[in-house]
Order: C-alpha cells, then sequence, then structure tokens
C-alpha cells in the first residue's frame, strides 16, 4: 500500500508540485528506500581506477559505498561497514590500497572484499565462517561507455534498460572524440541545507532562472563579460528577452536532456572560448562520421544538459558530471566533477577545467547563486501553513516541436518540460510496486538506432 | 627545554627581518583584513601585485602512504587565479545584483599567528598566518572559516603588495553554500 497520495503531492495536469515533498521526513525515508534503493546510481568513471587495487569511495543514497579495482582488475562495490560491528572501514575518499581494515577491532578485508585477518582468531574463535563475512557487496554493478553505475535492487532491469532512449544522448559525450570521455578523478564537493530534488531539476531544467539568479555572474562572465555579445544562450545580459529558436527541451521516459541544438554554445560563458571550439570544429567530421549528421553536428558542442534519474547530471558545453548525494530531507552534497576529452591538447583541458572551478566550482561565480534559494525554498515548506501550498512548473507545457531524436521535445531553454518530467518521474519511482515499474517504456535498442540512425 | 628546533626558530626570525618590517608586515595584514571586511573590493585589488597567484587547494582525504599523486586522485583548486581573475570575482561582487548581498551581508576576518621569513629574493618575503572568517547574513545565516595562508608579500616602490597567497583550509567538504569570499 502506497503511504502517500502521490497523485496530490504531484499533479501532472496542473503541473502543481505540493512543497511538503521537500521537507516531509517520512516522504524522504520512503525516498531512500523507493528510489535510492532501487534505481541504478552514478558510481564514477572507470579512469578514476586504473590499477588493481585503486579505490574511491562514495554514496548511494546514504549509504557509504567503497568501489575498488581488486588484483583480479574486476571492479567491485561494497557498503563500507564492517561485518563484525558496522564501524567504516574505509576513512580515505581514494587512493591505492592491499586491504581495508577496521579502526576498532582490526578485521581486514582484501580489494575483493574477502574477510582476509581476524586478530586473535584462532584463540577466540571456534571455526569462525570467515567466507560469509566478507564485505556486503552492491549486488549490481554495471559500466555504460566507463561510466559506473550500481544498484541495490537484485531484480531490477538491467543498466542499459534503465537507461533506455538517454544512451543515444550520453554517446554524444562518450563517442564524438576518439580516446573518449576523461573525468578529473577528484570531485569537488560542498554540503548545501536543502533538499536534493531542487539542485537536481534546477541543473536539468531550469533555464528561467539564469538571468535573473545569475544575474550578477553573467554580466562579468564570458561572451557578456567580454563584450562579443549582449546575451548568452539566447538569454539577455539584463534579462529583457530571450531568442527560443533551436533550443529544445526533451522528455523520455525515465530521464531528460535540454540542448541548445548549434553546436557550438556551450562554450558560450567561456572567457576564452576559442580553442576548445577550435577543437570541436577539427573533431566534428569524426562526431559526425561516428553519430551521424543530427548529432554530429546539432548535439555535439552544444549547450548540453543531460539528466540521468534520480541524481545525476551530465552536461557538456559547462562540461561537468554532477551529483547530488541526499543527506537527509534538508540537507545534500553536491559532487562535481570536471569533465573533457581524453584526447584535447592539455591547453584545452586546462581551459576547461578553469571553467568549471570559475563557474560550478565550490567558489563558482554561478554556483554561490543557487545554494541560497535552494536552502530558501526547503526552509520555507517549515512553516505548516507553507508547506500546503503548491508550487507551479506550467512553463511551456502543451508547447511541442518535432525532433527527430528519442524522446518529446518542447520548445526552448526557458522552459519547465524537464523539471515537469523530473517530477513525474519521482511520482513514479515513489509509487512503483517494483523496480521495474520504475522506468517507463523506452524504444528497444534496435528500433532506436533505426529510427534515429 | 633541550630541543634545538625550539631554540633556533625564533633566533632566525627574528634576526633576519627585524622588528620594524615585521610590524609593518603585520599592520598590512590587519589593513588587508579590514578593507576585506568593508567590501571595498577595488582597494583590495590594489594591495595585490598584477603577477599574484591567488591558490585555494581541495585537502583531499587519503591516507598517509597514498599522499603527494601516487594514485589517480588528481590534486584540485577551489580558486587558482591571476590577478584578472580576482578581478572578475571582484567585479561580480559590485555588479549589484548578487541578490544574496542583500540585506548586507556582515564580514569580520580575525589574522594571527603572523611569521615572516626572508626569501632568496631580496624585497620577498614569506608570511604565515592564520585565520578565522565569519560571515553573517540575513537573521541568523552565520559560517565560519578557519585556515591558514602562506603569502609572499613583495616591497614596491608604493609599499608592499600581495604577490602569491595559497590559503589553506579545513574541510575537504564544503561546508558553506559558497565561497564567493576573499580569504
Amino acid at each position: 500500500m502506497k503511504k502517500f497520495d502521490y497523485q496530490t503531492l504531484v499533479d501532472s495536469q496542473k503541473a502543481l508540485q505540493q512543497r511538503s515533498i521537500f521537507w516531509d521526513p517520512a516522504i524522504y525515508e520512503e525516498e531512500l528506500k523507493q528510489i535510492f534503493n532501487r534505481c541504478w546510481l552514478f558510481l564514477g568513471h572507470e579512469t578514476q581506477l586504473p590499477q588493481p587495487g585503486d579505490f574511491i569511495r562514495t554514496y548511494m543514497g546514504e549509504d557509504d559505498v567503497i568501489v575498488v579495482r581488486g588484483k583480479d582488475k574486476v571492479i567491485r562495490a561494497f557498503l563500507n561497514a564492517c561485518t563484525h560491528r558496522g564501524n567504516k572501514v574505509c576513512q580515505a575518499e581514494g587512493g591505492n590500497t592491499r586491504s581495508f581494515t577496521c579502526s576498532y577491532h582490526g578485521w581486514s578485508y582484501n580489494t575483493e572484499g574477502d574477510l582476509a585477518g581476524v586478530p586473535l582468531e584462532k584463540e577466540i574463535y571456534d571455526n569462525l565462517d570467515r567466507a560469509s563475512l566478507g564485505l556486503v557487496p552492491v549486488p549490481r554493478l554495471e559500466s555504460y561507455k566507463g561510466l559506473l553505475f550500481g544498484c541495490f535492487s537484485e531484480d531490477a532491469p538491467s543498466l542499459l534498460d534503465y537507461l533506455g532512449d538517454i544512451t543515444w544522448y550520453i554517446d554524444v559525450v562518450t563517442d564524438s572524440a576518439k580516446g573518449g570521455l576523461e573525468v578529473v578523478g577528484t570531485p569537488y564537493r560542498t554540503e548545501i541545507p536543502g533538499n536534493w530534488k531542487l539542485p537536481v531539476e534546477n541543473a536539468i531544467g531550469d533555464g528561467y532562472h539564469v538571468a535573473w539568479a545569475h544575474a550578477g555572474a553573467m554580466s562579468v562572465l564570458g561572451a557578456i563579460g567580454n563584450g562579443r555579445s549582449d546575451n548568452v544562450l539566447g538569454i539577455s545580459a539584463n534579462n529583457t528577452g530571450v531568442d527560443q529558436a533551436g533550443a529544445i527541451e526533451v522528455v523520455m521516459n525515465t530521464h531528460t536532456v535540454l540542448t541548445t541544438l548549434d553546436g557550438q554554445s556551450g562554450y558560450a560563458l567561456y572567457d576564452h572560448p576559442d580553442p576548445v571550439l577550435e577543437h570541436i570544429e577539427k573533431n566534428r567530421p569524426q562526431a559526425i562520421e561516428k553519430l551521424g549528421a543530427l548529432r554530429g553536428k546539432q548535439l555535439y558542442g552544444s549547450e548540453t544538459h543531460i539528466g540521468v534519474f534520480p541524481n545525476l547530471q551530465i552536461i557538456q558545453g559547462l562540461n561537468f558530471i554532477r551529483i547530488i548525494h541526499p543527506k537527509g530531507p534538508g540537507k545534500f552534497e553536491v559532487w562535481t566533477y570536471g569533465m573533457c576529452e581524453r584526447e584535447m591538447p592539455e591547453e584545452t583541458k586546462g581551459i576547461i577545467q578553469n571553467h568549471v572551478r570559475q563557474t560550478f566550482g565550490p567558489a563558482g561565480l554561478l554556483e554561490g547563486d543557487d545554494g541560497d534559494f535552494v536552502e530558501s525554498i526547503t526552509h520555507s515548506a517549515a512553516g505548516y501553513a507553507t508547506r500546503q501550498m503548491k508550487g507551479f512548473l506550467g512553463m511551456g507545457m502543451g508547447r511541442k516541436v518535432p525532433w527527430d531524436g528519442p524522446g518529446e521535445a518542447s520548445p526552448g531553454l526557458v522552459n519547465e518540460a524537464c523539471q515537469r518530467g523530473f517530477y513525474d518521474q519521482w511520482r513514479r519511482a515513489m509509487e512503483a510496486a517494483d523496480a521495474h515499474g520504475i522506468i517507463g517504456e523506452a524504444t528497444p535498442v534496435a528500433l532506436r538506432e533505426v529510427r534515429h540512425g | 627545554m633541550a630541543n634545538a628546533e625550539l631554540k633556533l626558530a625564533p633566533a632566525t626570525l627574528v634576526g633576519k627581518v627585524g622588528f620594524e618590517l615585521e610590524w609593518a608586515i603585520n599592520q598590512f595584514m590587519t589593513l588587508e583584513a579590514r578593507i576585506l571586511d568593508e567590501e571595498r573590493y577595488t582597494d583590495w585589488l590594489g594591495l595585490l601585485t598584477e603577477d599574484i597567484r591567488y591558490q585555494i587547494p581541495v585537502p583531499l582525504t587519503t591516507y598517509r602512504r597514498n599522499r603527494a599523486s601516487t594514485t589517480a586522485l588528481k590534486p584540485l583548486f577551489i580558486i587558482d587565479d591571476g590577478f584578472s581573475g580576482l578581478k572578475q570575482r571582484a567585479a561580480r561582487e559590485a555588479t549589484g545584483l548578487v541578490w544574496l548581498n542583500d540585506p548586507a551581508t556582515r564580514h569580520l576576518r580575525m589574522v594571527n599567528n603572523i611569521e615572516v621569513e626572508t626569501t632568496a629574493t631580496p624585497d620577498e618575503f614569506l608570511v604565515r598566518s592564520k585565520f578565522l572568517l565569519k560571515r553573517g547574513r540575513r537573521e541568523k545565516d552565520i559560517v565560519s572559516h578557519a585556515g591558514w595562508r602562506e603569502d609572499i608579500l613583495r616591497q614596491t616602490a608604493g609599499g608592499l603588495r600581495i604577490a602569491k597567497r595559497t590559503v589553506h583550509l579545513l574541510e575537504r567538504v564544503v561546508m558553506d553554500k559558497n565561497l564567493n569570499m576573499f580569504f
């Protein structure tokens, strides 16, 4: 039986979201179970673990997880908890090790998760069943072109089925260049006092806030800051006009994409975009050959925000991968990894890394604005009466535009289609009886290639 | 008191720089903190050399045996700016379009444990200091950041100027909505 009336909490017909979903601890507990314990969650990128013994720590929901490449070169993930008393067996964020040793009684596990050492074992235990006391594995771990995902649900669909049509867009990031994707293997991390859903839908779909909330940053950065243009992404510096031509917000059954479709505006906020744009144009024939004209010409190089439900954003142009880890109903951690093409010249990679730091690092010129209203939205819901209010995301409702790629497209960056898609998906996941019910019907992989080339 | 290092350290420091310059540097650091507290960013830019490098590294949480880039974890900077980058940050603050600074933000910086050393360059001094920065907004939105800094101060015709600053913070996970302030 469903614990809440989700049709009331998220009303798709009227595009309303009851504000209690950002505040209620009971709803949050359900999210940990229904969403974070059943969806595929992003763990990291294979390039972060090149050698046997390399490990990183991350979170799946609020579960602390170790991802490690074993001596046999296989990547596994485990709960970071000693099977004796539950103490964390790893306190480092990453590195290289031969074992994980608990600081409480010294139980030690190898990089394959086996219990390898128990101090005084012979003296204090009779026939200790070590085999049953290895680190608890994350039961599912799969890679999509180097992007590692884990899932706690044994009976969830495969990663490929879970991702569905969104892979058509992810491929632009992973396949456009010969060497593929490179991730800067250390994330920025910031803790913000707000609800985790707010930064997710902000990043995947809120083009409306850019010119207003970030007005200070927008007037000193990139094309406007250096006087080349009076707008960025069609949005004027003083928020007096918007050119919606070309750009689209696409809602698929589980995930979303926002993209400018002009092949170059991903770099509009860069102070020094030319070396990156030159690289993009040099590589474009390769992208077209590999992915076809639509993606090679229109998606590659565009500002593109790929939202993978629930908490992963892959953002081309700004060039970072972002994960929002929930930390209770009123707190979350933002992890931001810089990303670039592995075969880019070092100088170009440097320009991209600088840009990530300058815009959306912890001291980023734009980052500083978002945390504030996300906190404020969450905390206003502390009031009982305010919590009965409903938020309204009705912009662009009913506006459709023809689109040859997967998903349903709505015109313009200033649109709330992706945000509506996110909350509809949230409701589906919360209501789903089993892990298969979380995803909607995606186009079968074989058909997808035929339809979209 | 048999520790040789303890006896040695103050003698080398005091002897090489001299009380008068140490005091001048001490006053310079205090003035700089007040200029930033008063949001006088143009004045603050005037205290920097044009070739300044300003860095805030992320303190990675790695095992001691894994230090110094022995693994795939790469060093990361929260800020790694030259003069133009700092100027851009200051310009954003001055636009009047940063909504969270209105009502006005309140700043308080305390700088102490100042140590001055000579360097291989006669006009440049290595200055170490510890700081506590508190920022208050609205009713009770108060955050604190404590850390230490390693600066290179240069004696120029116009007076002392900051030629390099490295800011070391304590927290790996930034416990603040943003670090849009100068340390």
